[in-house]
């Protein structure tokens, strides 16, 4: 994961989608966003690759973001995968777990506690991946 | 630098940390008919000791080991330690808060604490068959 690190940011609302895009690139990442499942799924298919996908849950249906959550994990090298949703149930949380996302994030959230999960995600695969450099 | 991938050893090693003595009693035997090297802890120092001297696979702790919901932190160290192994929790009714939680300390899988522990053991070394570790690597 040399260079900057891609992230595919997935919500429908224009205003989330837009301040996450903001705070992650001045993370350091190469951000690009969809604002909908659909249009997130066509870009996981695109030769594109993404070292991680942050993507809301309700979108055009409910749990949409599942179904991009799990073209997600299809793809080799998996991403990392963050899910943000307003609407946490029983089912969706659990769809989340056996899908083993990275991490679960419930609307609204504290900003810093979602950087700081990322940052540690990020750390541990990189860590993961690669000893001694 | 020079970079050196990280390669998941199979170890064969699997860990039960869990106060309840029964519960490791009956554990131990199916890790071990699935030919892993069962490593048993019934509290957090003892269980540290063996994670810093050992590299686990397979790992099933109890959601409260000393105290209530600290099988959440193991967890995590676990998942940090081993991004490879398979993290078992046995927790009892899960609510909306205990998954979100189990997700976010890297738990695999939650298994129901009510269950036989055989059953549960059973369960657990069926999920972790099938479950592809490389996922996590690449």
């Amino acid at each position: 994961m040399a260079g900057k690190l891609s992230m595919l940011i997935v919500d429908d609302e224009p205003s989330v989608c837009f301040t996450l895009k903001l705070i992650f690139e001045k993370e350091g990442f190469a951000v690009t966003s969809a604002g909908s499942a659909r249009d997130g799924i066509k870009l996981l298919d695109s030769q594109q690759r993404f070292d991680l996908v942050l993507t809301d849950l309700h979108m055009e249906k409910e749990d949409a973001g599942l179904e991009l959550a799990r073209k997600a994990k299809e793809l080799k090298p998996t991403p990392l995968l963050v899910v943000l949703t307003g609407y946490a149930s029983m089912n969706n949380v659990r769809a989340a777990l056996d899908l083993h996302v990275d991490h679960f994030a419930v609307k609204p959230m504290e900003l810093p506690e979602l950087l700081e999960a990322v940052r540690r995600l990020v750390g541990w695969r990189i860590d993961a991946r690669t000893v001694g450099s | 630098m020079t970079k050196v991938e990280y390669i998941p050893l199979k170890s064969n090693n699997g860990l039960i940390v869990h106060p309840d003595l029964a519960v490791l009693s009956a554990l131990q035997p199916v890790l071990a008919k699935y030919g892993f090297a069962p490593m048993v802890a019934r509290d957090l120092p003892t269980a540290l000791l063996a994670i810093s001297q050992h590299r686990f696979d397979l790992c099933i702790l109890s959601m409260a080991i000393s105290e209530k919901a600290d099988g959440w932190a193991l967890a995590a160290v676990l998942h940090m330690c081993f991004p490879h192994a398979f993290v078992a929790m046995i927790a009892s009714n899960p609510d909306l808060l205990m998954l979100q939680t189990a997700i976010n300390a890297g738990v695999t899988q939650l298994y129901l604490a009510g269950e036989p522990p055989t059953v549960i053991g059973e369960a657990i070394l069926r999920d972790y068959l099938k479950w592809s570790p490389a996922d996590k690597l690449q």
